[in-house]
């Protein structure tokens, strides 16, 4: 299968190639604990609603992105191809697209779809604005962390909607575990391509680095319960 | 049927796999070759005048006339000669397949096939005898009226001259070097009703045939070229893509992509960078020989050929046979 992590683009990432991969994969194995013990808990008590509360900060994820990667192609777009311009423009296309399709499900399992940061999705959404305005390639690896982190998700999620018969969540998720191979290739191919300095590298480590610690968190079974 | 006739753009055929059993010199530059089906599933209908198309190992595809015995469903005869000036498909068949290779053909098509007549004028020039051999068989057995006029440029060059001769004084042979010219115009004569006229065999032939039969009525006359008459189909930068599973051929033209024919044909195929970076469009290549476009495979993946993604990934090859 192909690894998008290995796209090809220049050689910013070589020389700590190794952190940050370090990094992904460890962010893959907390969302997927995260993700098992939610589905754990889920299974207690297999309450529509506290699917919908759980899927909540994803849709604000996604529309958050939607406002992201515009704003980073505002600000810092023309430091990079028109390529790139372009598919960075084309994940926000998607991400928007991802909210109408994770929106439609939260509505069908009786729950609201946000409008303004939810409370558990706050610091995620603070760090990565911090990102953006800190450096032009802080954000696009904070978010490739967040974006990479969903992978460790959706495994768990379709063996839970075999098990709890959530097609439809298990549909949107499949279309956006296609998307998410785009996302993280693009983020991996930009950040080596255009990160040639040591400061551009401690800020995408930063960046990497904090989404780490923060990307998981929302999906664990205590945040879920909290905001019920 | 000529072996530089150009793929025709789509066979929507199912491709068979046969295995070479029988290689014959048939005269100076010219093999026949006798398929036989790779299971025990007898071989499709077909009729004389028909053709298929021989999909080579190295991606070419080649049309060749059967020139067997249609009732026998067990084994198929093409004859193909080699041409220097070609394209290199029949150089391909005379030097590199061998008695026991596996080769994949379309099924037969037939665009030159027999019609109902009192009688039967055949013109034949080199090689463009194998599609006229079954229908002299075919004729015979139902006691039609026909005559053959056969060129070559020399004895030694036309093929299935033994066979040939069973027929008798119906069959004439023109060997140039020892009678000259093939007289056209004295062996067709008048239009006659009830009689059409069959031509096979190259370009200048087939145009002192046309030439002849101009004022002809429609219908009359039957004919079937070695080359084309107008430009090749295929366009630079486009190619032939052939869905495994269903036989289907598709035309890639230069400015769209091989997803986006794919998907019209109905195939249905992750994908969604559409920029060669996801991955998600993957597809495995049976046959072949894809241009790699994308950013995401590895050096080992693009090295192999078995796999590509669609989305921004070409052809080197005028065909690729994909596992779809």
């Amino acid at each position: 299968m192909v690894n998008v992590r290995n796209v090809r683009g220049g050689d910013g990432l070589a020389s700590i190639r190794d952190e940050v991969d370090d990094i992904l994969e460890s962010v893959i194995e907390n969302t997927r604990q995260a993700t098992e013990d939610f589905f754990e808990s889920y299974g207690e008590n297999p309450d529509p609603r506290i699917l919908s509360a759980w899927i909540e900060p994803r849709a604000w994820r996604e529309i958050d992105y939607v406002f992201l990667l515009n704003e980073q192609i505002r600000r810092y777009g023309m430091q990079f191809s028109r390529k790139h311009i372009t598919l960075l423009a084309k994940q926000s296309f998607q991400e928007a697209e991802h909210y109408e399709m994770v929106g439609e499900v939260i509505e069908s399992l009786g729950g609201t779809v946000p409008k303004s940061v939810p409370p558990q999705a706050k610091p995620w959404s603070d760090f990565l604005w911090d990102c953006l305005e800190r450096h032009p390639l802080a954000a696009i690896a904070a978010w490739n962390v967040s974006e990479t982190s969903a992978s460790g998700s959706f495994e768990p999620t379709f063996k839970a909607g075999e098990k709890f018969g959530f097609d439809a969540v298990v549909k949107v998720y499949k279309k956006i575990a296609i998307d998410e191979k785009f996302h993280v290739g693009l983020g991996v191919q930009i950040l080596s391509d255009y990160a040639k300095t040591d400061h551009d590298r401690e800020e995408i480590l930063r960046a990497m680095r904090g989404m780490r610690d923060l990307a998981w968190k929302t999906f664990t079974p205590a945040s879920v319960k909290a905001n019920i | 049927m000529p072996e530089d006739k150009p793929a025709e753009v789509l066979n929507n055929g199912a491709s068979l796999g046969v295995v070479v059993t029988e290689i014959t010199g048939e005269a100076d530059g010219i093999l026949s070759f006798e398929l036989r089906a790779d299971n025990d599933i007898p071989l499709p209908e077909w009729r004389a005048g028909a053709h298929i198309d021989v999909i080579l190992p190295n991606g070419v595809i080649r049309q060749y006339s059967l020139c067997g015995n249609p009732d026998d469903r067990n084994r198929w005869r093409i004859g193909v000669l080699r041409k220097t000036d070609g394209r290199g498909g029949s150089q391909y068949m005379h030097e590199h397949v061998a008695k026991g290779d596996r080769l994949r053909v379309s099924r037969p098509r037939n665009h030159f096939g027999l019609v109902e007549a009192a009688r039967y004028l055949f013109v034949a020039g080199g090689i463009g005898i194998t599609p006229i051999l079954p229908m002299l068989d075919a004729l015979e057995r139902r006691g039609k009226s026909f005559t053959l006029l056969y060129g070559g440029r020399s004895r030694d060059t036309m093929a299935f001259v033994t066979e040939l001769e069973t027929f008798g004084d119906k069959v004439a042979l023109v060997p140039q070097d020892e009678a000259g010219l093939l007289d056209i115009a004295g062996y067709l004569g008048r239009p006659e009703a009830g009689t059409v006229a069959y031509v096979c065999g190259p370009g200048p032939l087939v145009d002192a045939v046309e030439r002849h039969c101009a004022d002809w009525s429609i219908g009359m006359l039957h004919q079937e070229r070695f080359a084309p008459k107008a430009k090749p189909v295929i366009e630079a930068g486009a190619f032939e893509v052939e869905l495994s599973q269903s036989g289907k051929r598709l035309y890639v033209p230069p400015s769209e992509s091989l997803l986006s024919v794919l998907q019209d044909a109905g195939c249905e195929i992750d994908n969604s960078c559409t920029a060669g970076i996801c991955g998600t469009c993957l597809v495995r290549v049976l046959s072949g020989d894809p241009d790699h476009q994308d950013d995401v495979l590895s050096d080992e993946e693009r090295a192999s050929g078995e796999v590509m993604l669609v989305c921004v990934s070409r052809s080197n090859s005028d065909l690729l046979v994909l596992d779809l």
